[in-house]
């Protein structure tokens, strides 16, 4: 087996290397420099003036400066680790959701019991980091933690995590916010306590990184290999991996989530020519430090007075997409993730009588969601008056739901039917969060945009996100894993940009936190028709285009042959469903996993041929998402669950099981 | 408000009408027109002037954050401000719903269960203290309730009296500011409610720069040492753990308001509140200032 860990990047030799040291270590210097001379100054009488200054001098600027340093160089080290012993160059406390994890476990214990956290605030982070990194391990342990599968994963972990955490924050109001906005990376300091009980980790770390750095040289071999050599093997990955969880969630709970910077700092350290595990042990943490203490800097000097631009945290996550872009060539996934596309578990021989049934089925669901519900005394069924005084808040949103539902389980099924792909969905491909990019974007620039240019902008913004990441796999011949890697980068990029104005923490933020949590329950008269006008207009030319969908998995070749002609074809495609998955994303969030998981049920259920599974694909879509709709207005009545959070708790597992199922010889 | 032994034949005719609707949230005893709301600072009006209020958000929160005017059980839960339940609007059968600009989006849905009037506290350039009792007088006027004007009045006098007992002391600049976490807080500029106090107290504002909507946040404790002057007045609800880990802090120790004792924490207050709010914010301001000063 080859070794999958790349470390070609500095192969033209260490003088090369030299140039990318020089240029960061000048800069730090600089910026930290302009940031001395242009701090803003206290006003009042000279001599209050001074010692203040003094205070602000020896008690912030230094303390932060070394806390960038200090947590850059933590979580530097902890994704060098992880990148090495998961023998994987994209794996980091973000893309591992041990972040999420964390921020999601400080978050329910702020919640439940906010004294509690105080003398806790660490471990909380620790137990919550670990929890989801194993959930990450279990789900690709079968897969013998082949990358790709990982970084699946650990987005899935990392989308349900978060949104659980947005969820509990609009439950609780302001108050749960302090985690998600307050706490958003900022590395401003009072004092030196956070450094003193951060510093003393980062050395245990080190010493502790080069004491297992021999059996981590034997651990980027193959495992029998490590074996071999008589490494015990478990038992030092189990190490490395709790030591790189306890630095990152360390940092975590001081100064809150740093996005990306375990990816941004080996890969830095590779780039100046670091090439044995020892080298890259020691540059890493160093490139850590420097590029969080430059990002902060710039922070600082960009902001105005006192106030910082953007969290450090927030600046850095932008570094994410682009760096795993970068990183995409040297990801060699060892198992094929594809859960085979072709060959069903059965086929339908009547199908026209199964679209039947799951039409009827829908229009069960409908009328259970119609006319069942709930009130302060319990359960009812509404009928006659009671129902049509109902009936305008329950249509909507039901209608909403449904049109929604539909339309992410046709973009699902174009995606997966025209990159071959059985994982692709508008979640998975980070067009969801490419139309809350486009969103964010409207907020920003244009204040309080009005329904119709909010839909028009995350249309812009999934059409982007779209357009970006097919280039980029085109490029790479459309290889499944390369394309959910790229989906996954244009997701973290995009997640950055919202972040941003989420951090603002406005009246725009809370916009943005109430789309991302998915609710239905806003859903008027405007919602219901732009969602059956939208289902019927972009659904319709897709029945005739169901030729295209059979013949476009089969590969360039064979469709040329065929007399397609392939790019228009995929374009038209694309366009298509990136239009749907906007609106729907609009209607009812960025993570409802609905694109997913329809068209799967669809040939689980028997449907192979695209003129089948596409209705049925409509059906199942439609039915799922307005189940989870109900669900979620009658579960913690009167407060209710955002139904795209529902759906992507039934989503969610779904897709991690079908990525844990062993590939039939 | 509501009077003992009212269980009155209407009441009971009420509750035996709405077999499926909230029967028992007729509030028993009260009279007027039964009225909703999905705003907060609407929702404090309308209790403090003794409206017959049936339905409003987030009242678990709201009873801890705004605490004043006490919300009676028997007003229904409408769940979160951003995603209310208009199921549990509809059964409690409101004569009467007040919006804001704030929920406006909610204005078609809200108007098939009943009139719905929209009066904002808080619009980008305007005074939000106007506004409020702006917005009172006249839902005092839509329901003939001479409570409204009453207090406006009371209020108004109130500040001045506070006025004039603060004039004579030194005139320090005050900081209102809610703790987010240990190293940050949210400053209220004077285009705020608390802003807005402060100036009919005759008290400046420490906070000169600026604000969105309002508020600025977050901004980094350190800041405080560049208003050495000031006041800094802390409003709940803040997470106690940080309020700790700030106030046991050596750079708090060394802040000149805290060495010489210029440091107030009050009671909770909303902070996009209306008149209540308003009333309450001068009370805690001017009964902590005076005992200071007595000290």
């Amino acid at each position: 087996m080859p070794e999958t860990v790349s470390l070609s990047a500095g192969n033209r030799g260490s003088r090369t290397g030299v140039v990318p040291i020089v240029v960061l270590g000048l800069a730090c210097v600089l910026s930290f420099a302009l940031l001395l001379v242009y701090r803003p100054g206290v006003p009042g009488d000279p001599a209050t003036a001074a010692a203040l200054d003094d205070l602000l001098f020896w008690n912030s600027l230094l303390p932060r400066a070394a806390i960038a340093l200090i947590s850059g160089a933590a979580l530097g080290l902890a994704g060098a680790l992880l990148q090495r012993v998961l023998r994987n160059p994209i794996a980091d406390a973000s893309t591992l959701g041990i972040a999420s994890g964390a921020e999601l476990a400080l978050t329910l214990g702020l919640s439940f019991s906010p004294l509690l956290i105080g003398a806790s605030r660490e471990l909380l982070a620790f137990g919550g980091g670990l929890a989801a990194l194993l959930v990450v391990l279990v789900l690709s342990w079968r897969r013998g933690l082949d990358p790709v599968t990982v970084a699946l994963s650990g987005m899935i972990v990392s989308l349900i995590a978060g949104s659980l955490s947005v969820t509990t924050i609009l439950a609780r109001g302001e108050y749960a916010m302090s985690i998600h906005i307050w706490g958003a990376g900022s590395l401003s300091q009072q004092d030196w306590s956070g450094v003193l009980s951060l510093a003393p980790r980062l050395v245990l770390g080190f010493a502790a990184a080069l004491f297992l750095s021999r059996p981590l040289t034997v651990l980027a071999l193959d495992d029998a290999s490590a074996k071999s050599l008589g490494v015990a093997l478990q038992t030092v990955r189990f190490a490395i991996l709790l030591l790189a969880v306890w630095l990152s969630a360390s940092v975590t709970a001081t100064v809150g989530i740093i996005g990306f910077l375990g990816l941004a700092a080996p890969t830095f350290a590779r780039l100046c020519g670091a090439r044995t595990t020892s080298q890259v042990m020691l540059a890493a943490p160093l490139a850590g430090g420097a590029i969080l203490l430059l990002a902060d800097c710039l922070t600082q000097l960009l902001g105005s007075g006192f106030s910082d631009f953007v969290p450090a945290g927030v600046a850095t996550a932008l570094l994410g997409g682009p760096l795993l872009l970068f990183l995409l060539p040297r990801v060699h996934g060892f198992s094929a993730v594809t859960v085979e596309a072709g060959a069903g578990i059965r086929r339908l021989g009547e199908p026209g009588r199964m679209l039947i049934l799951l039409a009827f089925l829908l229009v069960v669901f409908l009328g259970i969601a119609l006319v069942f519900g709930r009130n302060d005394t319990g359960w009812n069924i509404a009928t006659g008056a009671l129902l049509s005084d109902l009936l305008p808040f329950r249509l909507p949103r039901i209608l909403v739901a449904m049109g929604a539902g539909a339309m992410l389980g046709a973009a699902g099924l174009i995606m997966q039917r025209v990159t071959g792909n059985p994982l692709a969905s508008p979640e998975v491909l980070g067009i969801s969060s490419g139309s809350g990019a486009g969103l964010t974007l409207a907020l920003l620039f244009l204040g309080f945009p009005s329904s119709l240019l909010m839909i028009a902008s995350m249309a812009f913004g999934a059409l982007a996100a779209f357009g970006i990441m097919m280039v980029v796999a085109a490029r790479s011949g459309l290889s499944a894993e390369r394309l959910l890697l790229a989906g996954i980068a244009v997701g973290a990029f995009s997640m950055a940009i919202v972040s941003i104005v989420l951090a603002q923490g406005d009246m725009r933020s809370y916009t943005l936190l109430t789309w991302l949590s998915g609710s239905t329950s806003r859903a008027g008269t405007f919602e219901a028709w732009t969602a059956l006008i939208s289902l019927a207009v972009l659904v319709a030319p897709l029945f005739l285009m169901t030729r295209w969908l059979s013949i476009l998995p089969l590969g360039s070749g064979l469709s040329r042959s065929v007399g397609l002609r392939i790019m228009p074809s995929r374009l038209v495609l694309a366009v298509l469903a990136a239009l749907m998955t906007a609106i729907a994303s609009f209607l009812v969030g960025p993570l409802s996993l609905t694109g997913l998981i329809a068209p799967h049920l669809a040939r689980l259920i028997g449907f192979h041929r695209p003129a089948h599974q596409l209705p049925a694909t409509l059906l199942i879509g439609a039915g799922v998402l307005v189940l989870a709709d109900w669900l979620s207005r009658v579960v913690i009545y009167p407060y209710q669950v955002p139904v795209g959070l529902f759906a992507a708790l039934i989503g969610g597992p779904y897709l991690l099981w079908l990525l844990t199922r062993r590939e039939q010889p | 408000m509501s009077k003992p032994f009212s269980l009155t034949r209407r009441a009971m005719l009420a509750g035996a009408a709405a077999l499926l609707a909230t029967a028992g949230r007729s509030r028993a005893g009260q009279s007027g027109p039964r009225v909703a709301t999905l705003d907060w600072a609407l929702i404090e009006t309308l209790l403090a002037i003794g409206a017959n209020v049936v339905a409003g958000t987030e009242l678990r929160q709201f009873r801890q954050v705004a605490v004043a005017p006490e919300v009676p059980g028997t007003v229904a839960d409408l769940g979160l401000r951003g995603t209310p339940n208009f199921e549990v609007l509809r059964f409690a059968r409101p004569d009467l719903i007040f919006n804001s600009n704030f929920y406006a989006w909610a204005d078609p849905l809200m108007s098939r269960i009943a009139p719905v009037e929209s009066h904002s506290v808080y619009v980008p350039g305007q005074s939000p203290y106007q506004l409020a009792e702006k917005a009172t007088l006249a839902i005092g006027e839509r329901l003939q309730l001479a409570s409204a004007r009453s207090l406006v009045d009371e209020l108004s006098e109130r500040l001045d009296r506070y006025r004039r007992e603060l004039a004579d002391g030194n005139d320090r600049p005050i900081l209102p500011i809610n703790l987010g976490d240990a190293r940050h807080y949210r400053v209220f500029g004077s285009d705020s409610m608390f802003g807005e106090v402060l100036a009919r107290l005759g008290l400046s504002n420490a906070w000169t720069g600026t604000t969105s909507y309002s508020a600025m946040a977050p901004v980094g404790i350190e800041t405080l040492a560049t208003m050495p002057d000031a006041w800094i007045v802390l409003i709940p609800p803040h997470p106690e753990d940080a309020f700790r880990a700030l106030t046991e802090g050596a750079f708090w120790k060394a802040l000149p308001a805290v060495r010489e004792g210029r440091v107030l924490t009050i009671g909770s207050v909303n902070p996009y509140g209306a008149l209540p709010a308003a009333g309450r914010f001068a009370d805690f301001l001017a009964e902590g200032l005076s005992s200071a000063r007595n000290r």
